[in-house]
């Protein structure tokens, strides 16, 4: 029978799906928002190991709490339950608050689901309704910008979902089930092995921002309402890294495609700092930020998952992604706090803000230290441990860009903060620093004292060092220079060039004469004419359909 | 009694619509009494036959039609499956058509037809020869032409007469097959495995070719489809009755029974004729969605659709493995509910805010909250979105594709599912997303009656995905009809 463990954590999923129900009945719906991950976090925290099979729901639904699914579903609820504290006021003045909390409410339902699933479907099902709700999230606003993000967004993300469920019907065709563990090892010895790993390549790098499949990313998550900006990059992109974790083939990978990947992530981290960099709106340097640091956690992954210890590269892959998505929605969230604090107040958040900000970077001591320590040895010596090491510098030139924009945000109110915005930030900050230290021995598998070592303080120490020279000369000396790309970079390439094609191949049926990329249109014109043709007619049909018949039976025969 | 019960089942729907005939226009209570009373009178009886059914009965019901030739009524696990969905469906359809039709002129004669064709549907789902099946065919044929050119104008008359022309040369061939077939051997029942397995194979194509192409006809495959758009200036209960339950899904239904009952999946695997079937409904799926995309016209753009989904069936039919046919079989059901709910919606779009164009969609969420919920869940379910139903059909048909090693099958679902987010994102991002004219501010969905059955179906093509381990799912009906009777 059903233990109560077990309905904890359904409860995990089934209370925000519930409080859907809730948000039209209720007056102030934002006031769920904090309370709809409370059941995850309990579970989390109290029932590690435990699993339920509700097998009369869609094809069979397994939630499991192994230790992965237990800490991301651990950090990710806690996130969620501030940041929705945040969203309450924040939000409160809004347009369409009721509208917000119902696609808050799914986005979390479906995140959430994606940590603890352990079969196919069960992630499927999760990730398409984190996926679709998200849209909603992104354009809130309803400006043009928010639209256009949207459509972005909304395009990519039904092509990724698209993608990723051929790449499982691909995966389970030989397996005994849709287990996690079942498909994998089934994927070991398939035959379409490869088409799966494109599949899941692609699907998967769409939500985590891997070059070039990035442009939504630092379009729809500044775009979004900054408390949705924080999910966004805190939790929703770790459902494509927890989805990498569970299912990627990475050992029948040829060494080939392993360097090839290996590159692509490199790339990716690289790229996000150097577009980064030339951005001028506080919420994209983060969320090229995001990009950035999703290429490291990339790569860390497809260089150990391959190798003999596959179980410790999960592990220290998710020490990385929890302190990145504590430590990122807490930057999200600052840019909103320091809009509302003057004087004593606003230096305060940004003395904090550094301190969050840089501990991405690898500040020593921090749990971005942790992190960067914990992913050495899965790295190995090699060029690509060089790389990551180095990335450091440019990861802390773009906080420091992110904290020089931020500054100029000061807001002049020097009465009394509002406390709604500024608990929730600081709750998440204390988590960013506390939580690493909490959960680093189990997952690195050394002790706290490790990572004291002068060694290990000055591995940390130097790549910052490094970059605080040319920040310091970028901002004296040349403060004028002024580089920049637009958000969402390679994206304005080729816009136009599908917009037009999406427009001319809907009008299609409408005209003939395409004066521009008529290779796709003209054929659909063709189309529409030759139904027409045959419905001038009402006896053209009948005759076509003998005719038909007669041409196939005489071809069969 | 279980001797009784086909009959008792084909008389629910068959004794209204005869009642119905004579009645006199202006006792619209009694005829409401009547097709209600009867739809539930049917629903009762299917449920009862569901428990029989599963439980390994069989209700069979033999007339002698002409010496040799016997009227055959029988009622197994698939017969159910078509049953269950036109019962359920013909009492949300009513109840939508007394709403949408009002007090308009011609109404005996309307819902007479309709009961008659739901009647010849059910003896579709009955027909236990091939024989049977053809005379209910025809009279499916005969009964939906009047629903068809209800309206009685120019533009409703000229679509009748395509509608006509096309089923009638589809009924030739359907006819021509069936006689040469049965000149061959004996009168062909559905259960007796292997009665033409001893055939030339050259002679067992060609009417393979004849029977599918006759079917095909209503199924809408690509050529064969150019009745079904047209078809649509019908009201929209009648759209909707035609595109999930009755005419469309009775061909499809007719080639599930020529695969599986008349040839068997062996011998469909060994002549090779499954795989060009299958390769001209994927055609026919990618085809209808293009054409979907190019319409402005709502009704039309689901009529496309329509064409499309269809051939989901026949594909899983045509594919040789035990999980891509469940998948086909479900869709039957799956298709049923989400595509009544898109017609059910359109034609309330239509008849409370004259919406009849995609651009005019603008903000509907707003004014008739209810009706853009169901259409939203309907289509997303199109699209293949998970939970809900057309996940279900989807994923087996994928999975069973790659099992019968035919991979280009995962490629045909994807490039589907991509169309169908192509036509139907936009109308759920203009319905909640962008503002409607002013004129249109306050809720006026209006009439319960007219919303609550897009409603109801909206929900059962959530429960019946979301909920698909239950027993008595259409996931579930479809895995026991192949565990009994087509396991290759």
């Amino acid at each position: 029978m059903i233990e109560t463990g077990q309905i904890l954590l359904v409860l995990a999923l089934a209370a925000p799906l519930a409080a859907v129900m809730l948000v039209p009945i209720v007056g102030q719906p934002l006031r769920i928002l904090p309370w709809a991950a409370a059941p995850g976090l309990a579970a989390a925290l109290t029932l590690p190991g435990m699993s339920v099979e509700l097998p009369m729901f869609v094809l069979g639904l397994t939630i499991q709490l192994d230790r992965t699914g237990a800490m991301f579903l651990g950090y990710g609820s806690l996130v969620w339950c501030l940041a929705g504290a945040y969203a309450r006021h924040s939000m409160a003045n809004a347009d369409r608050a009721p509208a917000f909390c119902l696609f808050w409410l799914l986005t979390l339902a479906g995140a959430l689901g994606t940590f603890v699933a352990a079969d196919v479907v069960s992630f499927y099902v999760a990730f398409s309704l984190m996926s679709l709700a998200t849209y909603g999230l992104v354009i809130h606003d309803r400006t043009a910008s928010a639209r256009r993000a949207g459509l972005i967004y909304i395009v990519l993300a039904v092509l990724g979902e698209t993608l990723l469920g051929a790449a499982f019907m691909l995966a389970v065709s030989n397996a005994e089930s849709t287990l996690f563990t079942d498909v994998h090892a089934a994927l070991a010895t398939s035959q379409w092995s490869n088409y799966v790993f494109a599949g899941l390549l692609v699907g998967f790098g769409i939500k985590v921002g891997l070059v070039p499949l990035h442009v939504w990313l630092p379009l729809a998550h500044p775009e979004a309402p900054t408390p949705a900006s924080a999910v966004l990059s805190g939790i929703i992109v770790k459902a494509g890294i927890i989805g990498l974790i569970r299912i990627l083939p990475a050992d029948s990978l040829s060494p080939l495609w392993r360097d090839v990947l290996v590159g692509f992530g490199l790339f990716t981290a690289y790229y996000g700092v150097i577009v980064g960099l030339m951005q001028s709106d506080a919420k994209a340097i983060l969320a090229y930020s995001t990009l950035s640091q999703m290429g490291i956690v990339f790569t860390v992954l497809v260089t150990g998952l391959g190798g003999p210890d596959a179980a410790h590269t999960i592990n220290v892959t998710t020490l990385y992604a929890i302190h990145h998505g504590l430590a990122k929605s807490a930057l999200f969230l600052a840019v909103g706090v320091v809009a509302i604090c003057g004087g004593w107040a606003f230096r305060s958040v940004m003395v904090a803000t550094a301190l969050t900000a840089l501990a991405i970077a690898g500040l020593p001591l921090s749990g971005g230290a942790l992190a960067k320590l914990a992913i050495k040895d899965v790295l190995g010596e090699g060029p690509e441990a060089f790389l990551v090491a180095l990335s450091a510098i440019g990861t802390t030139l773009l906080m420091l860009r992110f904290l020089y924009v931020l500054a100029q945000k000061c807001g002049t109110s020097t009465a009394a903060p509002a406390w709604g915005l500024v608990l929730p930030w600081a709750g998440i900050v204390f988590a960013a620093v506390t939580v690493p230290w909490m959960i680093f021995s189990e997952l690195s598998g050394t002790s706290a004292a490790y990572a004291l070592s002068p060694a290990n303080i000055w591995s940390g120490l130097w790549p910052i060092l490094l970059a605080l020279v040319p920040a310091i000369i970028a901002i004296w000396r040349w403060p004028a220079v002024r580089l920049t790309v637009p958000q969402g970079d390679i994206v304005v390439l080729v816009e136009p060039l599908v917009r037009r094609i999406g427009e001319r191949a809907a009008q299609a049926s409408v005209q003939f004469s395409v004066p521009r990329v008529t290779w796709i249109a003209a054929p659909l014109g063709r189309i529409d004419a030759a139904e027409r043709a045959l419905r001038s007619g009402s006896t053209q049909g009948p005759i076509l359909v003998i005719v038909v018949i007669l041409i196939v039976a005489v071809l069969a025969s | 009694m279980n001797g009784l019960m086909p009959i008792l089942v084909l008389s629910t729907s068959l004794v209204p619509a005869l009642v119905i005939f004579f009645l006199d226009e202006s006792h619209r209570n009694a005829r409401t009494a009547i097709n209600i009373g009867g739809a539930l009178a049917k629903l009762a009886l299917v449920a009862l036959m569901l428990e029989g059914v599963a439980r390994d009965v069989v209700y069979e019901t033999r007339l002698p039609l002409l010496p040799g030739l016997d009227l055959l009524l029988r009622v197994d696990a698939l017969a159910l499956l078509f049953l269950t969905l036109s019962a359920f469906l013909w009492l949300l359809t009513t109840i939508y058509a007394i709403s949408y039709l009002g007090d308009g002129p011609n109404l005996s004669r309307f819902f007479g037809f309709f009961s008659l064709c739901v009647a010849a549907t059910t003896g579709i789902a009955l027909s236990g020869t091939l024989i049977t099946f053809f005379i209910f065919y025809e009279l499916l044929t005969l009964s939906t032409w009047p629903l068809v050119v209800h309206h009685g104008d120019a533009q409703s008359m000229a679509a009748g007469r395509r509608y006509l022309g096309y089923t009638l040369c589809g009924s030739v061939a359907l006819l021509l097959g069936i006689v040469w077939l049965e000149s061959l051997t004996r009168p062909i029942e559905f259960t007796v495995q292997g009665q033409i397995a001893h055939l030339d194979p050259t002679t067992l194509k060609i009417i393979f070719c004849m029977l599918i192409g006759g079917l095909g006809v209503k199924t809408a495959l690509v050529p064969l489809h150019g009745w079904l758009p047209a078809a649509m200036v019908a009201p929209a209960p009648v759209s909707a009755l035609l595109h999930a339950v009755a005419v469309v899904k009775a061909g499809a239904f007719g080639v599930i029974r020529i695969i599986y009952d008349v040839y068997g999946t062996p011998l469909v695997h060994e002549l090779s004729v499954g795989l060009p079937l299958a390769a001209l409904a994927s055609f026919t799926i990618i085809y209808g969605s293009i054409r979907a995309l190019q319409q402005s016209d709502i009704k039309r753009r689901l009529a496309f659709s329509t064409v499309s989904q269809v051939s989901y069936i026949v594909l899983g039919a045509s594919i040789y493995g035990p999980v891509a046919t469940i998948g086909g079989l479900v869709h039957l059901v799956h298709q049923g509910l989400m595509k009544i709910t898109l017609f059910f919606c359109a034609g309330a779009l239509a008849e409370r805010l004259h919406i009849h164009k995609v651009e005019e969609i603008d903000g509907v969420g707003r004014t008739m909250p209810w009706t853009a919920a169901a259409f939203t869940i309907a289509a997303l379910g199109m699209i293949g979105v998970p939970p809900i139903a057309g996940f279900i059909s989807k994923w087996y048909l994928g999975v069973g594709g790659v099992q019968a090693g035919q991979l280009w099958i995962v490629l045909v679902l994807a490039g589907s599912s991509l169309l169908n987010a192509m036509y139907f994102l936009p109308l759920i991002y203009r319905a909640w997303f962008v503002r409607g004219p002013a004129a249109r501010t306050l809720t006026i969905e209006g009439s319960a009656w007219l919303i609550a059955p897009a409603v109801v179906t909206a929900l059962a093509s959530l429960a019946v995905g979301a909920l698909a381990g239950l027993a008595f799912s259409p996931l579930n009906w479809a895995t026991l009809i192949v565990e009994r009777n087509y396991a290759p």
